[in-house]
């Protein structure tokens, strides 16, 4: 009898190093690409994700993602400085990360004692502010505007370190003391920065996950019961991108939520949207995060 | 519908999910998407409707459960019931 030779199936990569996987997948070729996947024409302006594929589409480009087979960019006229980087880490990571069954959140995150400290909110909300100024405070970047969740793990959300480049209006770097580099986009206005405080290269368990509220007073306080449910209910395009990667129903859903409920700590962190009280609110999270 | 008040109290099983996080039950109908969200009284009203006890064992249960009397909780027991037939949780009785 001889020894059956064995190869490495496909997605043990994806077992062994999760934001390898992805990076590979999300390595980029130039070439044709439809305007159409499943047979339905994708308008300029426009993505559609179906099955184990992801089209995105505008006036001057078009992006196709295919499962094994990396991003595809036909460029089709004067794209402005940006719009590439800004599709292919936006809609298309997130898009590939789900139909990989990863989980991508709208968050910006720190790293700290070996955990993810993860806030959250709407566009304008503060996050990569909040997460810079953390990083002049010691606690290196973890993602900024997206955190991707490894769910392979049934006992442990593990988060994936980002794949974007830190982004700042001029407001938060001020605030925050980092240095500008270039403009994101002409019509954008931010500009990448390099975090203070670095940045964490591997993947980490996600601790906590806090929400950004405005309000007078400076409060950091736990979220309990359904609310922890509730507040999971991201209305971000990349959750829909992953229920319907995942083929997950109603039900489906909510043991998801469920299960992320129980597993991650959650947390409010109400604050006034005044420069004079940056500081505090900066001093507060530090603190808490120290504490946890 | 009138439910019959000594019929077995049964949930309405392909209705909804649920789950228990901190001290609280969340259900969740299924066509509604709406949630539900008992306390640790009503988890264990909910928790008693096993499709063998009816409304006044429920109370007996959640009487003996809670160290306190029949004519206390009986009030609360009809209110939380309501609730879960009026949301559709419930098989009519």
């Amino acid at each position: 009898m001889t020894n059956p030779v064995t190869t490495a199936p496909a997605d043990d990569l994806r077992e062994r190093d999760p934001a390898e996987f992805l990076r590979r997948e999300t390595v980029v070729r130039y070439g044709p690409v439809p305007d159409r996947i499943g047979g339905v024409a994708v308008a300029p302006g426009h993505c559609r994700l179906e099955g184990d594929a992801f089209l995105a589409h505008d006036e001057q480009m078009r992006l196709l993602y295919r499962r094994g087979e990396g991003v595809i960019v036909e460029l089709m006229g004067e794209s402005r400085p940006g719009d590439e980087y800004l599709y292919l880490n936006g809609s298309v990571y997130a898009a590939a990360a789900c139909i990989n069954g990863f989980y991508p959140i709208h968050a910006s995150a720190v790293a700290h004692g070996g955990r993810v400290f993860a806030f959250t909110g709407p566009t304008g909300a503060g996050k990569s502010t909040l997460t810079a100024a953390l990083g002049a405070a010691g606690l290196p970047l973890f993602c900024d505007d997206t955190l991707v969740l490894d769910l392979a793990d049934p006992q442990v959300p593990l988060a994936l370190p980002g794949h974007k480049r830190l982004k700042l209006s001029p407001d938060a770097l001020e605030l925050t003391g980092a240095a500008p580099r270039e403009k994101v986009h002409p019509a954008i206005d931010k500009f990448y920065a390099d975090p203070v405080g670095g940045s964490w290269p591997g993947p980490l368990p996600l601790a906590q996950l806090v929400f950004l509220e405005e309000g007078a007073a400076i409060a950091l306080a736990p979220i309990t019961g359904a609310e922890r449910m509730a507040r999971l209910d991201d209305d971000h395009y990349t959750a829909d991108f992953f229920r319907q990667s995942a083929g997950l129903d109603a039900a489906g859903w909510f043991r998801l939520k469920a299960r992320l409920a129980g597993q991650i700590g959650m947390a409010r962190l109400i604050r006034p949207r005044d420069r004079t009280r940056f500081a505090d609110t900066v001093a507060l999270a530090r603190d808490w995060i120290g504490g946890q | 519908m009138i439910a019959r008040m000594n019929a077995p109290l049964r949930k309405a099983e392909s209705t909804f999910v649920e789950t228990a996080l901190d001290d609280e039950t969340i259900v969740m109908h299924l066509d509604s998407a709406e949630f539900f969200s008992l306390n640790r009284t009503g988890g264990a009203i909910w928790r008693l409707i096993d499709g063998t006890r009816d409304r006044d064992a429920v109370v007996a249960a959640l009487a003996a459960e809670f160290s306190a009397g029949a004519a206390q909780i009986g009030p609360e027991v009809d209110a939380l019931l309501g609730q879960l037939r009026d949301a559709g949780f419930l098989d009519a009785g």
